[in-house]
């Protein structure tokens, strides 16, 4: 303890000695500027970070990829990241660089826009947006919508089922019903998906993909992959989503988020753009435009979706979502990856 | 000893000091560089608990793995080599209209990114899955690694002994099992070890078709647990894996066939005429470029044209000049580190094939574990971290090993009295290097080259990783929008990545005309 107290203060101490090394050097004339390291796709976030820039004369740069990989590049990078924000398709790649002590504390004013249940309990990183796992499935072909997940291992869905067990949305659906459920209830669970024999994929997309084509039934997925995919094939296509009952595991809630790092010297440009993240107008068009909730006006609807309050998901500790070991030991386990 | 002719001497021997000291300076960077990554994975892997490393190597799974890996790799390199040197044999050998045609199209599939083509693959299938799918789409996509290294093999075929054969009434077939195997066999085997370790270190295709390999397993640790030191301790045995099958190599090649003592380098084939097997190959050719080339093509064209989005047309030219350029630094940097190691090989220097090894051992390693061990090492050098520079490097480290094979078959293939004529004449060690055995090798180590050039304009991990910020290439610009399945915006740019790999691709393979100078004087 005494000794990660020491390292922590001698970090404040370097940070803030390069803080006012940096601080010398940059010229004042220079144009103020952030590097973000987004997760979320170019095609969703950059109109807002083009309005940012328009109205705050801030140049952003950006490097875009993919959440997992940029968190695992700003662990390696540590202290000498060039980056300032850290966006991030779900709570589990936040979480990973949180759990290293890369990111800044928030401020309350900002923590406050959003319910406590969509941050990080070390108040280090903040959602943005809200994801929810659904089931997507063929109008046609399935009349009794399951109620649960569980009735998903019912012997009726045999060979009609479709999953991503690699993806990290299924994982931290799994995750969150090891905390919910306990380790040996998910397994059961995971050993009677197993036996009705699903369709695995790589992607979400695949498995709406593979509804619209006629070969799958019904798949687990985030609630706008629908909507995604019907814009990628410029057409309606044959599937649709649904909630599970209300507070069923199934109905979990994964968000996407922003964090600080800590070795950022911009602190206040940083904290104006994760600001601007949670405005009213920001918010508004994410779930007109990329159909995702907000997690500041939790009553809007995005199109064709059900109400985000009526979805009534478990208390899922987003936190814990860093760590998915236990949770890939055990569909190692059960022989899903 | 006239003072003059003394003086030239002195000249001419420093020069060859000069040489020496530089071709040990480049394999000895090549080493350096080798060893970057893979201290990096050592450094990781030390750092973990001995018991999270043995539940991960001890579970079961695991042995699934090593077999599938394994198993993989070889049935995949089996097939790769015999599509390749069959489409070789066919396209050196048999008279074929529009030949440069057939063969910039036989060599262009590896220009199109794994997971790009898999896709495609499986929008025509979408029942496509499994092991022998990843088997298909793999070999359909390596294939050209031996294809490009048999031709330039069969380039230096000496084909006198081939008119002897023919006159003794061998058939073609026996022909080629007596004359043209023992000739070119060293080429076809630096390949085939091209196509293992892309199968080793491939993620797009067997993530999509759902096979479990040691890249999958490495890709799904860093994404699911964040847990670098087991990644680190796959990586090392995927290290230790393309290790043996790189000795495996060097077993099958054969110093002793490589030269042959002929002084007339180049006699002229005479293409086969026979009606039913002009047939047979152009249905091979057919069939082969339609499933490698012509229908990945034609699904990204009908996507394109189905779903009409508009073109950003200044987007797609500066993603296209920023991927020329930083592929094309990164193969230059890589072949003059991979010349002066394929000449030092030459001479039996043991540096040199230690070289040449750890730049073959690091070639299997993932993108992802190349990209984050350059970006612990680069991120501490702030003014180099994610500059073009930094990329380029990156490229050449990647592959490199891509280089070194063809270099060095190339060069071996010189014929070594026509050196030993040239220092007769009285040319140093550098002239004959120079005017006699690069010249010679030229086409071996062009299509070295062009390898480097196209797998680094298809490289995503690392690119994304290491790019300036805002640097978007074509392989980033089709991740943008295939990473929110949007196939239609992101078929242009893999169109256009396509169509830049085939310039160079149809440039370097039209009838070499030093050749033809040299046949008809």
């Amino acid at each position: 303890m005494k000794l990660k107290a020491r390292l922590v203060g001698l970090s404040t101490l370097i940070l803030a000695s390069a803080a006012l090394i940096s601080g010398c050097s940059s010229s004042p004339s220079a144009e103020e500027s952030l590097t973000i390291y987004s997760g979320r796709a170019e095609e969703y976030i950059a109109p807002f970070l083009q309005q940012f820039s328009a109205e705050t004369g801030i140049k952003l740069d950006i490097r875009y990829g993919d959440s997992a990989a940029l968190a695992a590049q700003l662990l390696e990078e540590g202290e000498n990241s060039p980056a300032d924000l850290f966006l991030s398709q779900d709570a589990g790649s936040l979480g990973a660089v949180s759990d290293f002590d890369l990111l800044q504390k928030l401020p309350s004013d900002l923590l406050t826009k959003v319910d406590a249940k969509y941050q990080s309990s070390k108040q280090d990183w903040i959602g943005v947006t809200g994801r929810v796992r659904v089931f997507a499935y063929s109008p046609e072909r399935v009349s009794n919508l399951p109620k649960s997940v569980d009735d998903l291992t019912n012997s009726e869905w045999k060979g009609r089922i479709g999953i991503a067990p690699t993806n990290g949305s299924f994982q931290a659906f799994v995750t969150a019903m090891i905390l919910n459920r306990g380790e040996s209830a998910t397994e059961q669970w995971l050993k009677g998906i197993q036996q009705n024999n699903p369709k695995l994929y790589e992607k979400n997309s695949q498995i709406v993909e593979a509804i619209d084509a006629g070969q799958l039934d019904l798949g687990l997925v985030n609630h706008y992959y629908v909507w995604e995919v019907s814009e990628e094939l410029g057409r309606s296509i044959k599937a649709k989503i649904d909630f599970f009952a209300p507070g069923d595991i199934g109905n979990m809630v994964n968000v996407s988020g922003a964090g600080i790092l800590k070795s950022s010297s911009k602190t206040d440009l940083a904290q104006r753009f994760i600001e601007f993240l949670l405005s009213d107008g920001i918010q508004k068009e994410v779930v007109n435009k990329t159909h995702e909730y907000s997690l500041v006006f939790p009553d809007l609807t995005p199109s064709g979706v059900p109400a985000f309050l009526e979805i009534k998901s478990p208390a899922v500790d987003l936190t814990s979502l860093s760590d998915l070991k236990r949770t890939q030991n055990l569909l190692i386990k059960v022989g899903l990856i | 000893m006239p003072q003059e002719l003394l003086e030239r001497n002195t000249a001419a021997l420093r020069k060859i000091g000069t040489l020496q000291y530089f071709l040990y300076l480049a394999s000895l960077l090549a080493v350096l560089c080798a060893a970057l990554p893979l201290a990096y994975l050592l450094n990781r892997a030390t750092s973990s608990d001995a018991d999270s490393i043995s539940t991960v190597l001890l579970r079961a799974k695991s042995i699934n793995v090593l077999v599938t890996t394994l198993t993989l790799t070889a049935v995949v390199t089996l097939g790769a080599v015999l599509v390749g040197v069959v489409l070789a044999w066919i396209l050196n050998h048999v008279s074929i209209r529009n030949m440069t045609a057939w063969r910039a199209a036989t060599v262009i599939p590896i220009a199109i990114p794994s997971y790009v083509f898999t896709y495609c693959w499986m929008t025509l299938n979408p029942g496509l899955r499994g092991f022998w799918a990843a088997t298909l789409v793999l070999i359909l996509s390596t294939a050209p690694f031996v294809t490009l290294a048999t031709l330039a093999a069969l380039r230096r075929v000496d084909w006198s002994q081939y008119e002897v054969a023919q006159t003794l009434g061998l058939n073609p077939l026996k022909t080629f099992f007596k004359i043209t195997v023992p000739q070119i066999r060293n080429q076809v085997a630096a390949g085939a070890l091209l196509v293992a370790l892309y199968v080793l270190s491939d993620f797009g295709a067997v993530a999509l078709l759902g096979v479990d390999t040691f890249t999958r397993a490495i890709s799904n640790l860093y994404r699911g647990s964040f847990d670098r030191s087991t990644a680190a301790v796959l990586s090392l045995l995927l290290v230790a894996i393309s290790a043996v099958i790189i000795s495996l190599e060097s077993r099958v090649r054969s110093d002793s066939e490589a030269r042959r003592a002929s002084t007339k380098i180049v006699a002229e084939i005479k293409p086969f005429h026979s009606a039913k097997l002009r047939l047979v190959s152009y249905l091979f050719l057919a069939t082969y470029v339609s499933l490698s080339l012509a229908l990945p093509l034609m699904l990204l064209m009908s996507r394109f044209i189905s779903n009409q989005v508009e073109l950003d047309f200044a987007g797609l030219t500066s993603a296209t000049f920023n991927t020329v350029s930083a592929a094309a630094i990164g193969a230059v940097i890589a072949v003059s580190i991979a010349l002066p190691v394929g000449v030092l090989l030459q001479q039996g220097s043991r540096l040199a094939k230690l070289a040449d090894a750890s730049v073959l051992v690091v070639h299997s390693l993932p993108g992802i574990v190349m990209g984050l061990a350059l970006v612990a090492l680069g991120s501490q050098v702030g003014w180099l971290y994610q500059t073009l520079g930094l990329l380029a490097f990156s490229y050449a480290l990647l592959f490199m090993a891509k280089g070194v094979g063809s270099v060095r078959t190339a060069l071996a293939k010189v014929p070594t009295n026509l050196l030993e004529i040239s220092t007769t004449l009285g040319q140093n060690k550098v002239q004959t290097i120079r005017r006699v055995a690069i010249p010679l090798a030229a086409p071996g180590i062009l299509s070295g080259t062009l390898l480097i050039f196209l797998a680094a304009m298809k490289e995503l991990p690392a690119t994304l990783m290491l790019r300036p910020t805002g640097f978007e290439t074509l392989a980033t610009e089709i991740w943008n929008y295939t990473s929110i399945s949007r196939f239609s915006e992101a078929a242009p740019y893999a169109l256009t990545l396509v169509l830049v790999a085939a310039i160079p691709t149809f440039l370097i393979n039209r009838p070499d005309r030093s050749e033809n100078a040299r046949e008809s004087s």
